[in-house]
Formats: structure tokens, sequence, C-alpha cells
């Protein structure tokens, strides 16, 4: 039989030891800062090149139907909140409620995660909505400019694109983030419970 | 003082107990150096707010349970018996008896909940009960007698532990 003391003793004659030095940690961090740095870079260059074409197209293109400049205010929109959403989670990553105590901590985890849900599910809904919105708009002005079939081809393949995403791809990611959701908030829930002070 | 001789600094006064933090929370050693590691990280990213801090124990204590919490969670590990019995068995034949003996710990502590866990592997190190209460959030009083009772029921578990 062993009291706590004893146990105690124990845990001061264990011998292992952390494989990570301070320099390990050093050239972690400044390896990730690199990675995130570059990998938020490309992609804002890629959506600023990707609006900067839009408004070349936009201005040297003799469009004169109104439904096209809606189509390409519409997609200057998606655009600028795509990167608004890239640097807002930039801002979410330095984590600076690690901070917290473990009880606001978690409840905190539990509202990032929500949020995350709400982008991925909801706002990219809407964000796609738009951005079929403004191809339909786009093709208006086409399909007087092309020949039939031609406009016929590109609108059917819109089309499908839109209900293979809508009606099969869509809900798939739905259904497996609700459960990945639910799964982290049930974990989440039971440490909450751990945290709350017992009267 | 530099930045970089202040993190070796903090880093050698602390890193050892944080890496006992994170091996009993998690129970592997894997994990527990990646934990420590990612703690470390989060301390050098604020070292500047915090050069003024008169108990900066307490805040890297703080980080690393947070960063526990929220590994598990975003990971679904789990941590479980099996993972300290891997190391027994693997390493067995090579282990002393002093080692079983901390491996045999390690296990019970993974039986416990998570914040009992972390609770009581500071108090294993002997960090004062004032800053447990302000690391873990809970009141001095209240702590004492969540100690009292994880201290028992850990030595339930490693008595039993050692009887089989």
């Amino acid at each position: 039989m062993k009291d706590f003391e004893a146990l105690k003793s124990i845990w001061h004659n264990q011998v292992a030891l952390p494989k990570v030095s301070h320099e390990d940690v050093l050239k972690k961090v400044s390896k990730t800062r690199t990675g995130l740095a570059s990998r938020l870079l490309i992609e804002m260059v890629g959506m600023v090149l990707a609006s900067t074409m839009l408004i070349y197209v936009w201005v040297e293109s003799p469009f004169r139907m109104w439904t096209t400049h809606l189509a390409m205010v519409i997609f200057m929109c998606c655009c600028l909140y795509y990167i608004t959403a890239i640097i807002r989670n930039y801002r979410q990553i330095t984590h600076r409620s690690l901070l917290d105590r473990p009880g606001e901590y978690i409840l905190y985890l539990k509202k990032y995660k929500h949020n995350r849900f709400v982008f991925n599910t909801r706002k990219y809904r809407i964000y796609s909505i738009f951005f079929t919105a403004g191809f339909i708009l786009f093709f208006i002005e086409i399909a007087f400019l092309t020949e039939l079939w031609v406009t016929i081809t590109v609108i059917v393949f819109t089309f499908l694109w839109i209900i293979l995403y809508y009606f099969v791809l869509m809900p798939i990611y739905i259904k497996k983030e609700e459960a990945r959701l639910e799964d982290m908030i049930r974990n989440l829930e039971r440490l909450e419970k751990q945290f709350v002070e017992e009267g | 003082m530099s930045k970089e001789a202040l993190f070796k600094e903090i880093f050698q006064a602390n890193s050892k107990k944080i890496y006992h933090l994170c091996y009993g929370y998690t129970g592997d050693d894997d994990t527990a150096n990646d934990l420590m590691q990612e703690t470390f990280m989060k301390v050098w990213q604020n070292l500047d707010k915090f050069r003024n801090q008169a108990l900066i124990s307490t805040w890297i204590y703080r980080i690393a349970v947070n960063t526990c919490l929220s590994y598990l969670r975003v990971e679904k590990r789990q941590p479980k018996d099996e993972l300290t019995e891997n190391i027994i068995e693997t390493k067995g034949e090579e282990v002393s008896e002093k080692n079983e003996q901390v491996a045999s710990l390690y296990k019970c502590i993974a039986q416990l909940e998570e914040n009992e866990r972390i609770i009581i592997t500071m108090v294993l190190d002997e960090v004062p009960y004032a800053e447990i209460a302000t690391i873990s959030g809970i009141s001095e009083g209240n702590l004492r007698v969540k100690i009292h009772r994880i201290k028992q029921k850990l030595t339930e578990l490693y008595n039993r532990n050692e009887r089989f």
C-alpha cells in the first residue's frame, strides 16, 4: 500500500525528459510562420489577380447589357468577401484566447467551432448562390454573342454543376461538418462541466 | 537580455514540468512532446507581452492546459490506457522497477478526468495551490477540496493496479 507521498516520490524519480529543445521550438516557429504566411500570400495573390483580370475584362469588353454589369459587380463582391474571410481567419489563428482560463477557453472554442461551421456551410452556400447568379447573368449577353449550340452547352454544363453541387456535394459536406461539430461540442461540454465551480 | 536568451532561460526553467503536464494529460510521449513544443511556440509569440509578469510560469501553464484541451478536441484523440501499456510492453525488459512504477502512475493518471489529470500533475510537480487555482480558474477553497479527492482517487487506483 502506498500513500500519496510515496506516489510523489515515484513522480520525482522519473527520468522521462522532453525530446524537444528550445532551438527546435524556434526552428518550428520560423517554419510555421513562413508556411502560413506564404499560403495566405498565395491565396491573396490569387484573389487579387482574379479581381484584376475581372476589372480588365469589365473595362475592356464592350458589354451592352445591364445584366453583364450586374454579374461583374457580383463577382467583385464575391472576391472581396473571400479576401476579408482570409484575413479574418488569419487573425483568428493568433490564439490570443489561449491565455484565458480553461473554462473561458472552452467557451471560446465552442464559439469558434460554431462560427467555422456557419462559415463552411451557410455562408459558403450564400457565396455559391451569388457566384452562380453572376454566371447566369453573364451568360445572358454571351447567348446573344455566340452560336446557339455554344450557349446551350455552356448553360447545360453550368446547371449540371449547380445540381451536382446543391443536391449531392453540399448535403454530404454539411452532414459531415454537422457530425464533426456535434462531436466536438459534446466533448467541449463535458470538459466545460469539469471546470464549473462545485458549490 | 535578448529575446532568445530570455526564451532559453524560460524554456529551461519550465519545459520539464510542462512536459509532465502534457504527458500526464495524453499518456503518450510523442504527443506530449508535440504539445510541449506547441505551448512554447505560443510562449515565444507572446513573450513581449509578458516580459514584466511576476509569475511567468502561471501563464505558461495556462497556455499548456488550453493547448492540451484543444488538441484532444480537434484531433479527436482520447488518452488511452493502452498507450501507457504499450510503453511498458515495448520497453519491457530494459525498464527498471522505478520506470515501471512511473509508467504505472501515468496509467492511473490517464484514468482520471481531464481537469483532474491537469490538476494532479501540477500537485505532483509541487506547484503552489494559489498558482494552480489561478491557472485552472477554480477558487482556492474549492481547489483544496478537489485536490484532496483527486489524491484519494489516484492513490486508490495506484494501489489497486499494483495488486494485479
